[in-house]
């Protein structure tokens, strides 16, 4: 009798606790909307969105500037990442000795657990100086505070996001598949191509989308890279100041410039809705591909 | 198209792929070179043991103690929170509730769009708590911002090593007339016992090195917290700050700090490879 | 399990809760008197804590740096008891309760690395108050020949403030703006500015006093120049224009007044309404009376008397 009692007395506990993850996320959204609000009484949501001036002090918010900035980073990280990320999946997953795949597995995980601040670190001390350098030598001016910087240090901190999920997208590939295509005489790259990058598609498309959801909301390492200049890049050595940056850099200053505080809820909340789409996007796909294979 | 040419095109990618695998192993061994090279010749028993003196920001005397422990702190007890609300959530989807109910499909859809929030937007949304708390900078409003942001990813390693329980022990233990609650606790979490350790420590290890969550949260201070209620130092906000300064032995601080936190993970990532591999000898195939 | 947690935590929390509310025992006073805020003020408030300290054992002074707008905005938002600012305060923030006292005065200079090019023209020419809106203020970037009249090509390598802060408000005033007109990449915080312009020989930046000079040796910071005023537009800096070999001369000039104010401000301390904490009172009251005696050997200016019997006469109210 006890134990029935205290069986339905955890579970009742135990399903009002299981109802916290959808009350969060309904909250964390809730919030920062309700705060937004204010903001968007005086300007409409596309005239923020679209605006192209950052002038709290005199009350025009247009956040283009850092969306801007963000894409140029993020899409330039996405560049120097995607190539290098799938090749060494490839890679590890088709042509590389169970030793050598045992020693890269570590070394990855070890990569995604670095923290955001050590990357800005590593980041300041060398990728900084490198591009400055590299800019002198196409002819142009960088304090080296670039996109470019910003880049180089996302793109290694996405590795291994898209290595991860690439490889379990293609350990579902059956085995079967391979040997057929070997046993029809094509050679191991040819196999790789036709067969496991092509079965995989849909999933290695999720792991772009996963490492770019990651790379969207990525803050620290950035920000002590990228140079914080509020006007949209019109090079790779240009300065930038993404989204995140703009919400870690002032939200001190929220209480004493009117509107400001709702200004960067709405921030906030735009990079919530972004990487939200494109995260579940990708586990809705990865989830289908896992069906399929099943 | 003619073997030799295919077999060109082989070796051309295998090089590539070679040089990509080369890149991301390098940079790893870039990135904790220069941590190593910068930071450990900052390491000594004075800056493991001491406050930072004359102000964190000016002191040239002094070490990093008020980080070390204010961070260890802040990452227990955000570990401790996350746990407290993961363990019950991940049991009750796999033993409470059927394998594709509605429930456990729309709990585990939520799960994973908090696991994707950046935690920027924890720390923006725990200030927005904060204050409508009346909360000041603390380590109290530190662990809850990083409890949010370890809740999913300890939650989601948790379902992935439970999920994995065959539903034939499920089932058995049903059969002999254990209730839910001694299926769960008294089975499913024995057999999966090293992937939870090793899901609390993957939390505890992304908690500890977060700098965007605790940047509005946890304050920051030259001394050692005694209390919840007062503003604590962390080490990657102990790197942020004192990094960029002209007063060399603050910035020797930082590099310290970076040094022990990356020490820290490492440590963390070997447990819990180590741990995982360890039980798995009593668990049952 | 889970429940024995979360009695476990409740029972910290009011632990906790109740650490703050020591009551005075027979005139002994006690509690934590929290600051944040401006850099320009981080250095003298450590100063004032540390000698109050000496007198009231049990107060314990915390103070935070993270900019001036952070001051205000812990300080309104109940998060901290003072909040540290470097700047005027606004109308807005008057308006939701902030209560400023003038406590003491410092300045904003320009810097430069010790590895520039040209700092010998720069030490011998100053650089006007017009090149300085061009460089910060300007729509191109600016050559470092055109601003020192000479034949150069290379361009100034601009640094302002990323984190919402009295300082660049102050230089931006100096100029005819607000912060947010000011170019330049954005580094965080007072000290790091400071370094971003040590690094960059082709850099120009602006600092605090009391971190543009190191606190010892009373000159500028190791690889950091500071860059004179040339006041008066002629293009040569005069003897009267010449005072920023050392700390304690610029000082001197600024508290004659020579040295412009802005980039010379008034820093204060801000409270949500009147301060009613006795510890924060004392605090206040003694920062403005005993506490004046520290200011000069810490690098900054002492406020007028009728400024100083303002905010005294303020506390009191």
């Amino acid at each position: 009798m006890k134990r029935r009692l205290r069986d339905a007395l955890a579970r009742r506990t135990m399903f009002l606790l299981s109802a916290v993850p959808g009350a969060l996320v309904a909250l964390i959204f809730l919030g920062l909307a309700g705060k937004s609000r204010a903001v968007l009484a005086l300007n409409s949501f596309a005239g923020v969105l679209f605006g192209t001036t950052w002038q709290p002090l005199r009350g025009s918010f247009g956040l283009f500037p850092f969306l801007a900035g963000t894409l140029w980073v993020t899409l330039a990280a996405m560049v120097l990442a995607v190539p290098v990320s799938l090749l060494t999946a490839v890679y590890l997953s088709e042509y590389a000795s169970p030793k050598v795949r045992g020693v890269a597995r570590p070394v990855i995980d070890l990569l995604a657990g670095i923290p955001s601040v050590v990357f800005g670190v590593w980041g300041t001390l060398m990728i900084v100086p490198f591009v400055r350098a590299v800019a002198s030598f196409f002819g142009a001016t960088s304090s080296g505070y670039s996109v470019l910087a910003g880049a180089i240090v996302l793109a290694i901190m996405v590795f291994p996001t898209i290595i991860h999920v690439a490889l379990e997208v293609f350990a579902s590939v059956p085995q079967s598949l391979r040997d057929a295509s070997l046993a029809l005489g094509a050679t191991k790259w040819e196999t790789t191509r036709h067969v496991v990058l092509r079965k995989g598609l849909g999933g290695i498309n999720a792991a772009v989308v996963l490492g770019l959801s990651r790379a969207f909301g990525e803050t620290m390492a950035v920000l002590m890279v990228v140079g914080n200049v509020a006007r949209i890049p019109r090079s790779l050595f240009d300065s930038a100041y993404p989204l995140p940056a703009l919400i870690a850099n002032n939200y001190g200053e929220m209480m004493s410039i009117p509107l400001y505080d709702s200004a960067l809820m709405l921030a906030a909340l735009v990079l919530l809705a972004v990487v939200f789409v494109f995260n579940i996007g990708a586990r809705l796909v990865l989830v289908r591909a896992e069906r399929k294979a099943e | 198209m003619g073997l030799r040419r295919r077999r060109v095109e082989e070796a051309v990618f295998k090089l590539l792929m070679g040089v990509s695998t080369a890149v991301v192993a390098g940079s790893l061994l870039f990135i904790l070179g220069t941590v190593v090279v910068k930071g450990l010749p900052a390491l000594d028993l004075t800056m493991i043991t001491q406050t930072p003196k004359g102000g964190y920001y000016l002191g040239k005397e002094g070490g990093i103690l008020n980080a070390i422990v204010g961070s260890l702190l802040l990452a227990a007890g955000a570990t401790f929170l996350a746990f407290v609300f993961s363990l019950p959530v991940v049991l009750y989807l796999n033993v409470y509730r059927r394998r594709g109910s509605r429930f456990a499909v729309l709990t585990r859809f939520a799960l994973d769009v908090l696991w994707g929030v950046p935690s920027i937007v924890y720390g923006a949304f725990a200030f927005l708590l904060m204050v409508y708390l009346g909360l000041r900078a603390s380590l109290l409003a530190g662990m809850i911002a990083v409890a949010l942001l370890e809740f999913p990813i300890m939650a989601r390693a948790m379902d992935e090593v439970v999920r994995l329980v065959p539903p034939a022990l499920r089932d058995a233990s049903f059969s002999l007339g254990a209730t839910k609650l001694e299926t769960a606790l008294r089975i499913i979490v024995r057999q999966t016992l090293p992937g939870i350790v090793t899901a609390v420590l993957i939390a505890f290890g992304r908690g500890i090195g977060d700098a965007a969550s605790v940047i509005f949260t946890a304050g920051f201070t030259d001394r050692v917290p005694t209390s919840l209620l007062q503003p604590a130092a962390t080490l990657p906000l102990a790197i942020f700050y004192q990094l960029g300064t002209p007063v060399a032995e603050v910035q020797q601080r930082a590099y310290a700090s970076a040094a022990v936190l990356t020490l820290l993970i490492l440590a963390i990532s070997l447990a819990a490879r180590t741990i995982g591999r360890r039980f798995k000898r009593h668990t049952i195939k | 399990m889970a429940r024995v947690g979360a009695v476990g935590l409740a029972l910290a929390g009011v632990l906790a809760g109740t650490a703050g509310c020591r009551k005075a025992e027979t005139g002994v006073l006690s509690g934590t008197v929290t600051l944040s805020g401006a850099w320009a003020l981080y250095p003298m408030a450590l100063k004032w804590g540390e000698e109050f300290r000496k007198i009231h054992p049990k107060i314990r002074i915390d103070v935070q740096a993270g900019g001036a707008g952070k001051g205000v905005a812990d300080v309104l938002s109940g998060m901290v008891d003072l909040g540290m600012v470097s700047r005027d305060i606004r109308p807005e923030e008057i308006a939701n309760g902030a209560f400023p006292i003038a406590v003491t005065k410092d300045a904003v200079v320009a810097t430069v690395s010790a590895a520039n090019p040209f700092l010998k023209d720069i030490r011998t020419r100053g650089i006007s108050r017009a090149a300085l809106l061009d460089i910060w203020m300007g729509r191109k970037p600016v050559a470092w020949g055109r601003v020192l009249g000479l034949p150069a090509a290379d361009k100034v390598h601009v640094y302002t403030r990323s984190d919402a802060c009295g300082a660049a408000e102050t230089w931006a005033a100096f100029l005819g703006g607000r912060q947010e007109d000011l170019g330049g990449v954005g580094v965080y915080g007072d000290p790091g500015l400071a370094e971003a312009v040590r690094r960059d020989s082709l850099g120009i930046g602006y600092n605090n006093v009391n971190f543009a000079y190191d606190a010892k040796s009373l000159r500028p910071v190791e690889g950091l120049a500071v860059v004179p005023l040339d006041l008066d537009g002629s293009g040569a800096l005069d003897p009267p224009e010449s005072f920023y070999g050392t700390r304690d001369e610029l000082t001197a000039a600024i508290a004659a007044g020579i040295y412009p104010s802005p980039p010379a401000r008034d820093l204060f301390l801000v409270a949500k309404g009147t301060p009613s904490r006795p510890a924060v009172v004392a605090f206040l009251s003694w920062i403005l009376n005993e506490g004046q005696e520290f200011v000069p050997e810490s690098g900054y200016i002492r406020l007028g008397p009728e400024k100083l019997a303002e905010s005294l006469k303020s506390l009191r109210r």
